[in-house]
């Protein structure tokens, strides 16, 4: 037990430095902008999606494995945990077909503006320069 | 239970503490509760097409989410160290970086606070986002409704000073339109107010400064009619109107009765996008909170901290990393994506 607490000190710190680099990882894909470009079929929002949350279950991971210390607890963790982490995943699978797909006929003004937007650019443009002046 | 005491004793339950069992059911239930919440978020983000990204009309600014990252990561590694110490049985240690981590969790609410004075000062409040620009011209003209008339009352009540009008600009137009339950006297409404400016500037006793008030005063008025009709009848687009109220902020005389009127912005499910950010990111401020409370009760415990707090320093510990962990969600989807 000593022997395995000495050095947990060094791995600690190795998780610590994981975890930053993971934070400037996610940081850095939000400075490529991932939104312009395509990978593997994927593209845009999906494809930093993916890049950016697989990077946050990866500090998750690491988070819940060393620092909640799991990786040294008893069998009762997957008992305590698999329940409630299928029904939190089925919960947001649950509601995805009833807002998150769009299979009604959605008449919101929002969606109406966007297209109008879209097909004037120039002067959305100019409204944009506008708001940058005021930056904090 | 056992009636030969020669036998091994058996432990009812997992071979952990209550407590810990305690804090490892409630930290599920804090799963799911979080879940709902990022779960609809996730959800209401994929179903609106054109969801607010840029970072100059959200005012969300990723190295500030980045720096709160770090912060939680290096407070949960702080928490572990401290855990380390107790059970070290090395007091000082443990109560030196449950120090640290407590100063760590100030600094996380004051960027989120100065996070948050950013999202007020331009009004992004769920409710409160003009959507289109017909939206945002008349928002801009009932602000400017509010300034016009707070003024009016504020300078009708200049002359008797006993009575003391409230300086609130949202209060005092509702007052001078709807007679509230709570004023026993009633407000004269702002027409009649302003009438009896307009014969005090045309009067010849009024002094001179006073006059250059009113005056100030009634040129604002007149300008907002001027800008109200226009709004009235659509001829004013939004960038037109962004220009004029600009105009109007820089006016020595005026401008500065101006600041409650915000540029103006519609931002597209923007009351959406601000109602689920402050619901998660206050649940989540909420939860840092409640865990400095749990630091500070084991922090004032200051010289007598002993090995009987090792299971409270474990738990509280959890109860961090989980925190910690809601963070490392809430960064990439809300500041990122």
């Amino acid at each position: 037990m000593s022997e395995q607490q000495s050095h947990s000190y060094v791995k600690y710190s190795t998780i610590f430095f994981a975890l930053c680099i993971c934070t400037v990882l996610s940081i850095l894909f939000d400075f490529i902008d991932l939104r312009e470009k395509s990978l593997l079929g994927l593209k845009g929002v999906v494809l930093l999606s993916l890049v950016v949350l697989s990077i946050a279950c990866a500090k998750a991971l690491f988070v819940m494995i060393y620092f909640m210390h799991l990786k040294f607890e008893g069998r009762w963790k997957y008992v305590l945990l698999s329940p409630t982490i299928i029904l939190a995943m089925g919960l947001t699978i649950a509601m995805t077909p009833d807002i998150g797909i769009h299979y009604y006929v959605d008449e919101s003004p929002q969606v109406d503006y966007l297209k109008q937007a879209q097909q004037a650019t120039p002067e959305n443009g100019s409204a944009n320069n506008a708001e940058k002046s005021h930056v904090e | 239970m056992s009636q030969d005491s020669k036998l091994p004793q058996y432990r009812m339950g997992l071979p952990i503490p209550h407590s810990k069992l305690g804090m490892w059911l409630f930290l599920a239930t804090e799963i799911m509760f979080f879940s709902a919440f990022i779960g609809a978020y996730i959800v209401l983000r994929a179903g609106s097409p054109g969801w607010p990204t840029d970072a100059n009309i959200t005012h969300i600014h990723v190295w500030a989410g980045g720096l709160n990252t770090f912060v939680l990561i290096l407070s949960s590694f702080f928490v572990v160290l401290a855990l380390e110490g107790m059970k070290a049985e090395n007091f000082a240690k443990a109560r030196r970086y449950l120090c640290l981590t407590f100063l760590l969790a100030c600094v996380f609410l004051g960027i989120k606070t100065y996070e948050y004075y950013g999202k007020f000062s331009h009004d992004i409040l769920p409710g409160h986002i003009p959507e289109t620009p017909r939206m945002a011209i008349d928002k801009s003209m009932r602000e400017m409704k509010q300034v016009v008339d707070s003024r009016t009352i504020a300078l009708a009540n200049f002359k008797p000073p006993a009575k003391s009008e409230p300086a609130k600009t949202e209060e005092s137009v509702e007052l001078a339109g709807v007679t509230d339950e709570k004023t026993k006297e009633i407000t004269p409404p702002v027409e009649i107010l302003r009438q009896k400016l307009q014969a005090e500037l045309e009067a010849p006793d009024t002094s001179e400064s006073r006059k250059k008030e009113l005056a100030a005063y009634f040129a604002l008025e007149t300008k907002f009619i001027d800008l109200n009709k226009r709004a009235l009848n659509e001829s004013i687009t939004l960038t037109e109107m962004n220009q004029e109220l600009d105009a109007l902020r820089k006016n020595p005389d005026y401008g500065v009765f101006l600041a409650p009127v915000h540029h103006l912005q519609p931002i597209i499910y923007g009351n959406l996008f601000a109602s689920v950010y402050f619901l998660l990111t206050g649940f989540h401020a909420l939860h840092v909170v409640i865990g400095m409370i749990m630091f500070v009760i084991v922090l004032i415990q200051g010289k007598r901290l002993c090995e009987k707090w090792n299971d409270y320093v474990e738990n509280i510990g959890l109860y961090w990393h989980f925190v910690d962990l809601v963070w490392i969600f809430l960064f990439p989807l809300i500041y990122i994506i």
